[in-house]
């Protein structure tokens, strides 16, 4: 029997099971989740907003290593060097397309499929020298259950007029775009592009930086002060981290610029009688919209501090987690643990701090 | 990358080693300690930077970064070499930095986040690997200096008064002349890594001689009265400082003569007080620069750069030759720059019309840059004979 579970197979779990394979044969990972295809529930969201580009970098990918990153692949495949000499600035973003055949190509290669197991885990329960999940034991377990799901203003949960960004749909002669992160902002541009005119509904006013939070963040320098932080300081930071933003450039501002001068975009402060309501406000937050994070936190009186399971450094649960077993969590559960969880880096970085446990472990 | 402190120092330390190392393998190879200098200066100036600059400037650091950051370590390093005077080679100094920064930028990108999966996520840091690499740069590095220190030659010291000669020197050591210490019967060095310092030296066949050795260096010598050359170097890696050397009355010997040495790296003779003699300084088949000298009332050309040598005379001071002042001679290729000529003065006996008081000589297919020298009464300022020809500058300075 394996030792190590991942539960959830998208990108978060894709992810950190690349890293894990460093360690460990498929044979020795499970990982529990609905769709094999990794790239699945990203995929049709990429579709709905109808993104082109990545926001990440070259290293934005599920390779274990930074190294080689999309760029180089990107150099191969178009025999040019335009992109090594873009990632060396920092400007280089990956095409959807791209990426997409890296998770592919990366899922064939890695034995993804050897370790899947079609499976909705709906429990995981701490034993003595591991966890049981649905019935099968295991001494480590990497929950990676995704976003709990898209986020919808109350008041227009009813709203017949009203869709959800990441949901398929297509523009009205009059939009109104609720959020202003990244999402927003593309969709602004799509809507634009489509004949539409746009009504832009925020409640702050998004933040310009090239990645969803600042680069320190990524790194110990960053993160250092971070864990440092108290409780409560750290469920602000976590906020402020989590307002809305979108890269500087003027492949967003000239649009938008032209647009406010015909008169087809506008910011307002509340919605008004347009003909389509997109969403553009991302996913339910917090673990207690999880019921597989709700049911955890529950059965094992789990400390929590906001929306947030609070974590180890190495995202880790403290109280399930010792010297013969680990659960840890990866993607946007793992934010306490790493700001920038719910990115493919943050993916990575539980994944090595996994990885790095079980290697420590005396039972290995 | 948003390093860490010790990820910033880490990272450079771990790149610097095996770029040390291959310091270390050169200096060996070349039996010279300039790489390891270097070396050293780079790790030195990087860490200061890291500390003091780099770190506070950068939270995040973008990759093409490293480039202008190199060149800010690069304009600092050979700073510092050249004023501190650690006779590093231009050209192999700027190799040895282009490839330790291409080391670490490879081991940044790629080396380190395959190495270490983590490596991004923890600044720079290397771990167990960082902390090895520090101590291994360490341990080279002292490991380094100790044996500079116990490969110190032994010094010697001449006391005031007159000692007979010849003194053969068969090892290496510091030869070092208290006041009013001198040689009588000339002085001959025949071990490699030989330094003498301040001695006098009077008579000899040749007044100090040096042949098939390198690493010869000569500061403050006197010489006086040697029959054939004041300081004969044959086959030899020598420099030569501060000197003085009196061949009055000497019609055939040189002051100076440094032969058959191109195979040995550059020369030097600098801060030199040469009078009579037939040339002061002369060089055939070498690479010596001629530096700082006065040279003064020789019978046959005060310095001369001849037979396919390769060399710069430059801010040297001329006066009252007989026939030739500065001489580019026989397939030599010379740059004389900043020197001053005055008073040259016509070799009328000898009957040769190349020697008629000519401040700067090109003979014998030989080429000759010229640039800002300062020729004063001489009968003729330049010539350029037998395909000869000097490379004129717009401001040849006269």
């Amino acid at each position: 029997m394996a030792d190590v579970a991942v539960v959830g197979s998208g990108l978060a779990g894709f992810t950190a099971y690349q890293t894990l394979r460093r360690g460990l044969e498929p044979g020795e990972i499970v990982v529990f989740g609905t769709d094999a295809d990794p790239a699945a529930a990203w995929r049709a969201r990429a579709a709905a907003i109808r993104q082109h580009a990545m926001r990440s970098e070259s290293d934005g990918h599920c390779g274990p290593a930074t190294f080689p990153g999309l760029a180089l692949r990107s150099v191969l495949r178009r025999r040019s060097l335009k992109p090594l000499l873009e990632t060396v600035s920092d400007r280089y973003h990956p095409t959807v397309e791209e990426f997409l055949d890296h998770v592919e190509r990366t899922r064939e290669r890695s034995g993804w499929d050897e370790s899947f197991v079609p499976r909705r885990v709906g429990r995981v329960q701490a034993r003595d020298d591991g966890f049981e999940i649905d019935g099968d034991r295991f001494r480590h377990v990497l929950l990676a259950p995704g976003h709990p799901g898209l986020n919808v203003p109350d008041e227009l949960r009813q709203d017949v007029r009203a869709v959800h960004a990441y949901e398929p749909h297509e523009y009205a002669s009059t939009v109104t775009v609720v959020g202003a992160g990244l999402a927003a902002a593309t969709e602004w541009l799509n809507a634009l592009a489509a004949g539409a005119e746009v009504v832009s509904v925020r409640r702050h006013e998004p933040a310009r930086r090239p990645l969803n939070v600042p680069r320190e963040y990524f790194s110990r320098r960053g993160l250092g002060a971070f864990h440092r932080l108290p409780p409560h300081e750290r469920i602000e930071r976590l906020h402020a981290l989590s307002a809305p933003s979108y890269p500087a450039g003027r492949e967003w501002d000239e649009p938008l610029e032209q647009a406010r001068l015909e008169g087809r975009f506008r910011v307002e402060a509340s919605l008004n009688g347009s003909a389509q309501v997109i969403c553009a406000t991302g996913f339910l937050p917090g673990w207690r919209n999880d019921p597989l994070l709700a049911r955890l936190v529950a059965d094992h009186d789990l400390e929590t501090a906001g929306d947030w399971v609070v974590l180890d450094p190495d995202s880790t649960v403290p109280t399930l987690s010792d010297r013969v077993r680990t659960l840890a969590l990866a993607g946007a559960p793992g934010q306490w643990a790493f700001p920038a969880a719910d990115t493919l880096a943050g993916a990575r970085y539980a994944g090595h701090q996994f990885l790095r446990r079980i290697k420590a472990c005396r039972t290995r | 990358m948003s390093y860490t402190l010790k990820g910033r120092i880490e990272s450079r330390l771990a790149a610097l080693l095996p770029v040390l190392l291959g310091c270390c393998v050169l200096a060996i190879a070349l039996r010279h300690w300039w790489p390891v200098e270097l070396c050293a200066l780079m790790a030195a100036v990087g860490l200061v930077l890291d500390v003091q600059v780099w770190h506070r400037l950068f939270r995040y650091q973008s990759a093409w970064v490293i480039l202008p950051l190199g060149l800010v370590e690069l304009g600092l390093v050979l700073a510092i070499v050249y004023g501190a005077g650690l006779h590093a080679p231009l050209g192999p100094a700027l190799l040895l930095f282009a490839v330790g920064w291409l080391v670490a930028f490879v081991l940044t990108q790629a080396g380190y986040p395959l190495l270490r999966l983590s490596y991004a996520e923890d600044g720079g840091e290397l771990g167990r690997a960082g902390g090895v690499a520090a101590a291994g740069v360490l341990l080279v590095l002292v490991g380094s200096a100790a044996t500079w220190y116990v490969r110190q030659p032994p010094v010697v010291h001449l006391a005031a008064g007159v000692h007979q000669g010849p003194i053969v020197i068969r090892r290496r050591e510091v030869l070092q002349g208290s006041p009013g210490a001198v040689v009588k019967g000339g002085i001959v060095v025949a071990h490699d890594d030989v330094h003498i310092r301040d001695v006098t030296v009077l008579g000899g066949q040749n007044g100090i001689d040096v042949e098939n050795v390198d690493g010869t260096v000569l500061d403050g010598v006197t010489v006086q009265g040697a029959k054939l050359d004041g300081i004969h170097v044959r086959s030899a890696g020598i420099v030569i400082k501060n000197c003085t050397i009196d061949m009055l009355g000497n019609k055939i010997g040189q002051g100076i003569d440094i032969s058959f040495n191109m195979d040995m790296g550059m020369s030097m003779v600098e801060g030199c007080t040469i009078v009579g003699g037939m040339q002061g300084i002369t060089t055939h088949s070498s690479m010596t620069d001629i530096m700082d000298n006065r040279v003064s009332r020789t019978t046959g050309q005060a310095i001369s750069v001849a037979e396919m040598s390769m060399g710069m005379a430059m801010d040297n001071e001329v006066r009252d030759a007989l026939g030739v002042g500065l001489n580019c001679d026989d397939q030599s290729m010379c740059m004389f720059e900043h020197n001053t000529v005055i008073g040259t003065q016509p070799d009328t006996a000898s009957g040769d019309p190349s020697r008629r008081g000519v401040a700067i000589l090109a003979s014998f297919y030989s080429e000759a840059s010229l640039w800002q020298n300062r020729l004063v009464a001489n009968p003729v300022a330049t010539g350029a004979i037998t395909s000869s020809l000097f490379r004129w500058t717009h401001d040849p300075g006269w």
